[in-house]
């Protein structure tokens, strides 16, 4: 089979995930609210957080390091947040372009509930322009320009609850943008006794990223580079506030993960990884884990090929090497990569092929093996 | 070199009674603007020189700014009728831009009826953008399929603003509404967006006039309307280099900023560098001294 975007992703979600269709979504009320809304158009209008007032209708969005600075009808980068007459809206709150169940396992998230289904939602809209998105036909659109479906905060905790989803994952795009969305739907979840999950670039204000790791209880950062020059040019974003967002966030009670994208020739280099590999040790940690996810062509990349697996194996050694103790390989399905061994006796304590648990070994926090504690959230 | 030709024409018969633009002044001060520009006798010749009678022509207005700041209705209407006149069917022009919606409030009719002008957004159903992003060095857009499909000769008939990033909005900005995507390219003053995005197959190999409508201009705080910083210029701005045209352009904001004692956009540290860009792109002209500026009264 020809290894094109539709068949990778076609591939790579088989057997583990499962596409809610609207009607699949019986049995849960839509508000009043909701269903004007539904009837209406597919923007919202409720007013967005984080931002200043400026004289004449101008405003200062305050969400993220673009610290985006606009007029009257004006929309930030993100696409999704609008200055109307002096006042700044988000435009996507409650419009889900998509949700779906997936395992945990795919966002990734390997030490944080595993074998769990994850209620997943996305807005239209990000807060940057990677050229390798897999995701661009809702993160780089605006909200009028996909089909979304309105599904207000207690729908979403619903839903997930009566899908018997124990976490609600905000992914796909960015939730950073749909930021009001999520912190609701984050609320509404522990209500519920949900946990949440964050799948983000970290591209986000430390005051905001605050306020969000109170209300949720696991965060995955996509860590795109660890060079500026990457960032301007393949990302359109900044590299010093993601690094900041990820010790912010280690120094809280959340869990948190990252996941390295590895693209051949672009970010890649074994001394970067490196230098990575040794400020994430230093700075946060050996405990937390990190991810190298393999590329495929896509988007604006498609000159480029799969990483060799040879290369992935290498950036893995490295990270080791430089103390970190949990170290995955992504996007290879059944490569001992996947596995989470043990930093002590270095026995296997969670096998995994593809999103599938195949053997846990762990009682309780600690290894069946040596007792040691494999730092996590496991229950 | 020859110099690019930029026709300014000032009508002080430009308004109606009711405070909208006058369509009898409007189609005098086109017929004229071709003439001078053109160097025909007849301004439909001259019209005759840009377009070939069976290409569907687009005209692109700007009605981001809705009732308040909006390309008139009255101007665009004007200029579609005549050109519909010219070459014979009124249903081969089509007055564009993003959303209906924003047509709607800028006070168009929207319009899809055979035999007359079409007036449309590309949101209407069956239309939208193409499926496939079209790349070009900085950009990266879907383009509406008006653009890249339903028309074959463009006109950017832009409000000419102040723009507080780009410096000044006009005739090639005013393609950022021919893409999805445009909040991704006001980074760094828009440049080198606004000239990577008009130097993209489906604007550069269209695009045959700018006409900049500068009858009210916004010379401060723009894009959006300000009435204390709106001033009446009365004047109809022409080219076939859209390059020249925007820094004329950028000269009468800069005219109207220095007479109502406002800094330059340059000690704003917000100048238009995205001309110079074009000109390096092969664009056009971007400096006054290679432009052949024309003003008269009609």
């Amino acid at each position: 089979m020809k290894m094109n975007r539709r068949n990778f992703i076609k591939t790579a979600a088989a057997g583990s995930s499962w596409l809610l269709t609207l009607n699949q979504l019986k049995g849960v009320e839509l508000l009043p609210a909701a269903r004007a809304a539904v009837a209406g158009t597919n923007l919202s209008r409720l007013e967005a957080r984080y931002y200043d007032r400026l004289p004449d209708r101008e405003i200062k969005c305050r969400l993220c390091p673009r610290f985006c600075q606009l007029g009257d009808k004006e929309r930030g980068f993100c696409g999704v947040r609008e200055n109307q007459d002096g006042k700044y809206y988000t435009l996507v709150y409650g419009q889900a372009a998509s949700y779906n169940i997936d395992p945990i396992e795919k966002k990734p998230l390997f030490h944080f509930l595993p074998g769990a289904m994850a209620f997943s939602i996305a807005t239209a809209g990000c807060n940057v322009a990677c050229k390798f998105c897999q995701n661009w036909e809702i993160s780089q659109m605006r909200p009028e320009q996909v089909k979304s479906r309105h599904l207000p905060p207690e729908v979403v905790a619903e839903t997930a609850a009566s899908y018997n989803c124990p976490v609600i994952a905000y992914t796909y795009s960015e939730p950073v943008i749909f930021y009001e969305y999520m912190y609701d739907t984050s609320l509404q979840a522990r209500r519920k006794n949900l946990r949440n999950a964050v799948i983000t670039n970290g591209f986000i204000n430390p005051e905001p990223l605050a306020e969000l790791i109170e209300a949720v209880e696991a965060i995955k950062i996509d860590l795109k580079a660890f060079n500026q020059d990457f960032y301007t040019n393949y990302v359109r974003g900044e590299l010093n506030p993601v690094l900041e967002s990820i010790k912010q966030i280690a120094r809280s009670k959340v869990w948190l993960e990252i996941v390295y994208l590895v693209i051949p020739t672009l970010n890649d280099k074994p001394e970067e990884i490196r230098q990575m590999a040794r400020w994430l040790a230093a700075e946060i940690g050996p405990d937390y884990p990190l991810h190298f996810s393999r590329f495929q062509p896509m988007y604006l990349i498609k000159n480029l090929p799969p990483t060799p697996v040879s290369t992935l194996e290498r950036l893995r050694d490295i990270a080791l090497q430089e103390g970190l103790h949990y170290v995955y390989l992504g996007n290879i399905p059944g490569h001992p990569g996947e596995n989470t061994y043990c930093p002590n006796c270095g026995q296997p304590v969670i096998e995994r092929y593809g999103y599938t648990i195949k053997k846990i070994n762990l009682s309780g926090n600690k290894c069946r093996h040596c007792q040691q504690v494999i730092p996590g959230v496991w229950s | 070199m020859n110099k690019s030709r930029v026709v300014i024409l000032r009508s002080q018969s430009a308004w109606a009674a009711n405070g909208r633009p006058d369509p009898a002044a409007m189609l005098r001060m086109f017929r004229r603007g071709l003439e001078v520009l053109t160097g025909s006798s007849l301004a439909e010749d001259g019209l005759r020189q840009i377009f070939y009678p069976e290409e569907n022509i687009g005209l692109k207005i700007s009605t981001i700014g809705r009732r308040a700041i909006s390309t008139y209705p009255e101007t665009a209407m004007t200029l579609g009728l005549w050109l519909a006149k010219t070459f014979g069917r009124e249903d081969k022009i089509i007055i564009w831009d993003r959303t209906n919606e924003e047509l709607k409030d800028a006070g168009y009719r929207l319009s899809r009826s055979a035999g007359s002008l079409k007036i449309l957004g590309t949101d209407t159903p069956g239309i939208g953008y193409g499926p496939e992003p079209v790349v070009n060095r900085s950009v990266a857009s879907l383009f509406s399929k008006i653009q890249a499909e339903l028309i074959q000769a463009s006109i950017s008939l832009a409000l000419l603003k102040d723009h507080g990033l780009a410096g000044i909005t006009g005739g090639l900005k005013n393609y950022f509404g021919a893409i999805h995507n445009p909040n991704k390219y006001h980074d760094s003053n828009c440049d080198p967006y606004i000239a990577d995005l008009f130097e993209t197959d489906l604007i550069r190999k269209k695009h045959r006039l700018t006409i900049l409508d500068a009858l009210r201009v916004q010379y401060h705080r723009g894009p959006s309307y300000h009435p204390q910083w709106n001033d009446h210029s009365n004047k109809l701005v022409f080219g076939l280099d859209p390059v020249a045209v925007d820094t004329v352009g950028w000269k009468l904001v800069e005219d109207l900023r220095a007479r109502k004692g406002l800094p330059s956009l340059e000690e704003e540290k917000r100048q238009p560098a995205y001309l110079k860009t074009a000109e390096d792109l092969g664009l056009g002209q971007s400096r006054l001294e290679n432009i052949e500026i024309r003003e008269e009264e009609v």
